[in-house]
């Protein structure tokens, strides 16, 4: 095969001392960034790009790709130990990073994400490396309708990663798509919510709802009760994984690559859905689905190893099409042109030692990441002994300080503050803001591709089913959200019989009794009357 | 503060054992408000979008999408106001609750000077209020740390990555 | 009482610990006195981006500010503040101290074309500052599918097909060049907005819409390499990096669109200072390494006076407004 042998030249450049120790101080200046959430990759990458006129081309963009890297996983770190998700795509490693992270094994967690990180790479960079001209046609036949029906299917997975009552998790995620819909609309201009404010014309940032409700929201909540829930872990022990805990993410390990990989080809929303899509995997396939949010090993193993598979498949379309999958590779190869190279179609036929120079560098760069969280890991759990009273005061600066840098502008500080509130007020009354933020980020790409649809469709619908691609997801769609109705449809009928049987029965305000069966394994949920809307069953294995 | 045996414990039984330090559930009342709000904010939401516009399936104008979201979103909060009785999720507010509202307060003037006198000072001093207030720590560890915190962060950001935070010296 | 003393003694105590380590570093924040133009430049000069960034306006901030510093002997420091195409930017621009030392890289899109989208106050006039410099041209292409067997405008108009075209989002060049080609035309199309640029080329691509509008940049490798057919270039002359495809207006269609960029400063900066800031951003146009910047990314420099600019802009707004009123075309709520 003649495709290997650029591959393994491409490790040679690498290899090179010179271009490791660029990878290296990328992957530092990386993780450095990460923990600032405002500033993310690409910006950072944009910022730092004189800096790399002076080296060689591919010197260069080894940096430039171990910044990346190196902010993925920064911004990992801040997701485990502070509740700070500073991309879109490690939102969800926040639950049970964050909740190991309280029970002392903050360690456990980010182990297991580079080590989820680094297999997860791996197979993603074998897979390019073989399968990259089968699958090119792939990210082209998804059009509009495509999106729209995978958007769509990413909503209903928003509730499966939610522990407490459906109807208020579904009530959070109708509230992140209303918030994805502030600014400019993109079809006719029209502003929309924004109260004639300049700031919000291009709709709210990621950045000052996440860090809002999570970080702050957190921060406020145990404020309150200082004595009960803040208390920092008596013990940091284990900074590695055990072995137990090893084969316990190993198939969440391997089912989060390939996901990763096959989701990240998709450019636009691909890692973001990928981890989301691997985390929904893992709660369905577990014995005991309840453990997920409350410190399951798995639950960081499979979003992590997903998304950075995404990240590598993600130069499937760049390789195969000459398309950017998204802004940091955008920025990476903005920097490539002001070097002389052009991007595009042919970079892999013109210049292949620079494009295998780059995608291994990432490989590299993984495993860099990973040699260092030894050491790191170590150092970075010593945060957590810190006391609750010192620790937040820097939450609330690196989330203050953070924000204001995602568009050099006090207004994200008064977002992020108000955000704060209102993540301290769904907690309070019981409504979880995973769903909100994890709805806003699918929110404009469900809208936008709907409506795109709509207008290539001339309004007729069918045509979302008559198209090979989005009818089949779009069966999958229905078919998860339409079998659990009916068979709730079923039960409930059967329940309604068993009432006239016995006419004093239950009455009609606490419906959520026939719902015993499958409500015992939640044993710890808040809440069981909450558990009988019908998203509720998409959710779990129906018992016979 | 009385420390349980940490150690001893699954996570599971954290779990639990987090629950139940938890302060006591709020009663119908305070579901009912929450409900109110969420029908509140649905029902803004349709009247905006209607005056946005809805259009039509061939032709979505800017109100369509919206419109069908905040129509869920009110059955939805309608659905929440039926079973406010039954839900045992929310939590009571206490005196402690004020010291929420004295956080948020000590961010909101970070927010409105840090643009024109930099970040230094807000920061050194928010970071004072909470340590010796909002954290009881002593006045020493209040002051060392407030000062210590911005140092580091000047260090890191300004100094070593120039991020364009608004900096004073 | 006691505890008001004591916070502000701990905030002094900081804020003097600060000056004592780090007095040489120098803030950030910049002064409000009234200048006179001689001492200019007094320190770092800001330039402002209205962009995200990573895209071409924040690119070409970038390298101008380089070459430019050095011909000041002071630094540069790129900043952006991405908002509604650069209005967020503009508007902020407006309330500085009139001293040259913050500057804007400003759009001629946000100028010339946004007005016919938006509401009546977001509209941002380029009477309200002071032009530097034009900096550069950068042009749309209309680009389809091989596929489609489509060489010319007028293959496309003979196919007689409804054409959905792409364009990068509402109220760009990208939309206005492709409605007004399309109406002139009698093509009966669908406007079809994507958010940017690469969406919309990568929807040609996959033959999700028929053809788009994009910036020359990004569709340029595409088109080397044979997978996209350019049919028209929107400039009023034709581009130097594509010299075989026909203007629009060359093929008998009234649609001179181009995006141009410049540096701006707030209004009433003393014509000393502007002309200091001229020369330097001359320096930075001569400088070896920009030119090259400026062909790798397909721009043909446009490095024109600032009367210059403020004449050119404000006559193709009104010009695009006449144009959009005649053909009667929806760019957004405003018409």
């Amino acid at each position: 095969m003649d495709s290997i042998s650029p591959v393994i030249d491409g490790f040679g450049v690498v290899m090179q001392p010179e271009n490791l120790l660029y990878c290296l101080i990328g992957v530092l200046v990386g993780m450095l960034v990460g923990v600032l959430p405002g500033l993310g990759p690409a910006a950072t990458i944009a910022i730092l790009l004189p800096l790399t006129f002076a080296v060689e081309p591919v010197t260069a963009i080894i940096m430039l790709a171990g910044i990346f890297y190196g902010a993925q996983y920064g911004g990992t770190i801040t997701s485990v130990l502070l509740r700070l998700p500073g991309e879109a795509s490690s939102v969800v490693t926040v639950f049970d990073g964050y909740a190991l992270a309280r029970q002392g094994k903050a360690g456990t967690a980010l182990g297991i994400a580079a080590i989820g990180s680094f297999v997860g790479g791996t197979v993603s960079i074998i897979a390019l490396t073989f399968l990259a001209p089968l699958i090119a046609g792939f990210a082209l036949d998804f059009g509009p309708p495509e999106y729209t029906a995978l958007a769509l299917l990413g909503i209903l997975l928003v509730a499966t990663v939610s522990n407490g009552g459906r109807l208020k998790a579904v009530v959070a995620a109708c509230i992140g798509l209303l918030l994805a819909t502030v600014g400019r609309d993109g079809f006719t201009g029209a502003e929309r919510f924004t109260f004639d404010s300049l700031s919000m014309a291009d709709g709210i940032d990621f950045v000052p709802i996440a860090m809002g409700v999570f970080g702050l929201g957190e921060i406020l909540y145990n404020l309150e009760q200082r004595d009960a829930a803040s208390r920092p872990p008596a013990k940091v022990a284990n900074v590695w994984p055990s072995r137990k805990e090893l084969k316990q993410s190993s198939g969440a390990i391997g089912r989060g690559s390939v996901i990763g990989f096959v989701l990240g080809i998709l450019p636009g929303g691909g890692a973001v859905l990928s981890s989301l899509a691997a985390y929904g995997v893992e709660k369905k396939v577990a014995k005991d689905p309840s453990r997920f949010g409350k410190g399951a090993v798995e639950g960081v193993a499979a979003p992590e190893t997903a998304n950075n598979a995404a990240a590598t498949s993600s130069f499937i379309p760049l390789l195969t099409l000459g398309i950017p999958a998204n802004a940091t590779i955008a920025v990476i190869f903005g920097a490539l042109l002001i070097q002389g190279v052009t991007p595009g179609p042919q970079l892999v036929e013109d210049n292949p030692e620079l494009f295998w120079g780059v995608v291994n560098s990432m490989y590299i760069g993984n495993i860099l990441l990973l040699i260092m969280s030894i050491p790191l890991v170590g150092l970075f759990v010593k945060i957590l002994q810190i006391r609750g009273s010192i620790l937040a005061p820097i939450t609330v600066l690196i989330t203050l300080i953070g924000v204001y840098t995602v568009a050099n502008s006090t207004f994200d500080i008064f977002l992020v503050v108000v955000f704060g509130l209102l993540g301290y007020l769904m907690k309070k009354f019981g409504f979880e803001p995973g769903p909100l933020v994890l709805a806003f980020v699918l929110g404009s790409l469900l809208e936008a591709n709907a409506r795109r649809s709509l207008i290539l469709f001339e309004g007729d619908v069918s045509g979302f089913v008559t198209r090979p691609i989005s009818g089949v997801l779009f069966a999958a769609f229905f078919i998860v959200v339409l079998l659990p109705l009916a068979a709730f449809a079923w039960r409930w009928r059967k329940a309604a019989d068993a009432e006239l049987a016995h006419p004093s029965g239950t009455d009609g305000t606490d419906g959520a009794d026939d719902d015993s069966a499958t409500g015992a394994d939640d044993t710890t949920d808040r809440g069981p009357a909450d558990t009988d809307t019908p998203v509720a069953h998409t959710t779990r294995k129906e018992q016979p | 503060m009385t420390e349980p045996a940490r150690e001893a414990l699954t996570p599971e039984e954290l779990a639990a054992e987090w629950e139940e330090s938890k302060p006591p559930a709020a009663g119908p009342v305070a579901n009912l408000i929450a409900a109110g709000a969420v029908i509140a904010f649905g029902v803004a939401g349709i009247l905006m979008s209607l005056s946005l516009g809805a259009g039509s399936l061939g032709e979505p104008d800017a109100g369509s999408w919206p419109l069908v979201v905040s129509a869920t979103l009110t059955i939805l909060g309608i659905a929440l106001a039926v079973r406010a009785g039954s839900t045992h999720d929310a939590e009571q507010f206490g005196r402690s609750s004020l010291t929420v509202l004295a956080a948020l307060a000590t961010m909101v003037p970070f927010a409105l000077v840090v643009g024109v006198i930099g970040f230094e000072i807000p920061a050194a001093l928010l970071a004072f209020v909470w340590l010796r207030f909002l954290g009881r720590e002593s006045w020493r560890v209040s002051i060392v740390g407030s000062v210590l915190m911005v140092v580091v962060f000047y260090l890191i950001f300004v100094l070593a990555l120039g991020v364009s935070i608004p900096h004073l010296f | 009482m006691q505890r008001r003393t004591l916070t502000r003694t701990g905030a002094v105590a900081g804020a003097f610990l600060l000056t004592a380590s780090l007095a040489a570093c120098g803030g950030n924040l910049g002064g409000d006195e009234e200048s006179s133009g001689e001492d200019f430049p007094d320190g770092a000069v800001t330039l402002t981006i209205g962009q995200d960034p990573g895209g071409s306006t924040d690119l070409i901030g970038r390298a101008l500010a380089d070459p430019a510093a050095k011909d000041l002997d002071e630094s540069m420091p790129v900043v952006n503040k991405p908002g509604a195409n650069g209005a967020v930017a503009a508007k902020e621009l407006e309330g500085k101290a009139a001293d040259g030392q913050n500057l804007m890289v400003i759009n001629a899109s946000l100028i010339a074309i946004t007005p016919l989208a938006v509401s009546e106050d977001e509209v941002v006039d380029i009477e309200d500052y002071e032009v530097v410099t034009g900096i550069s041209q950068d042009d749309y292409v209309l680009v389809a599918n091989p596929a489609s067997g489509w060489k010319t405008v007028d293959d496309l108009i003979k196919s007689g097909k409804k054409v959905n075209f792409g364009t990068t989002g509402v109220g760009t060049g990208s939309q206005l060049s492709s409605q007004l080609l399309f109406n002139q035309a009698g093509v009966a199309g669908e406007d079809v907005p994507f958010d940017g640029g690469a969406p919309a080329m990568t929807a040609v691509l996959g033959e999700q819409v028929d053809v788009a509008s994009i910036q020359l940049g990004e569709a340029y490798p595409q088109i080397e390499a044979g997978k996209l057919t350019p049919l028209v270039v929107f400039s009023k002359e034709r581009n130097q990096y594509l010299e075989d495809v026909p203007t629009a207006i060359e093929s008998g269609y009234d649609v001179p669109v181009s995006q141009y960029r410049a540096i701006v400063a707030p209004k009433g900066t003393p014509e000393a200072t502007i002309d200091r800031l001229e020369e330097a951003f001359q320096a930075a146009f001569d400088d070896p390494a920009y030119q090259e910047f400026n062909e790798g990314q397909l721009l043909t420099p446009h490095e024109i006076s600032g009367d210059e600019v403020v004449k050119e802009w404000t006559e193709a707004r009104d010009s695009y407004a006449a144009l959009v009123e005649e053909y009667n075309i929806d760019m957004g709520d405003a018409s």
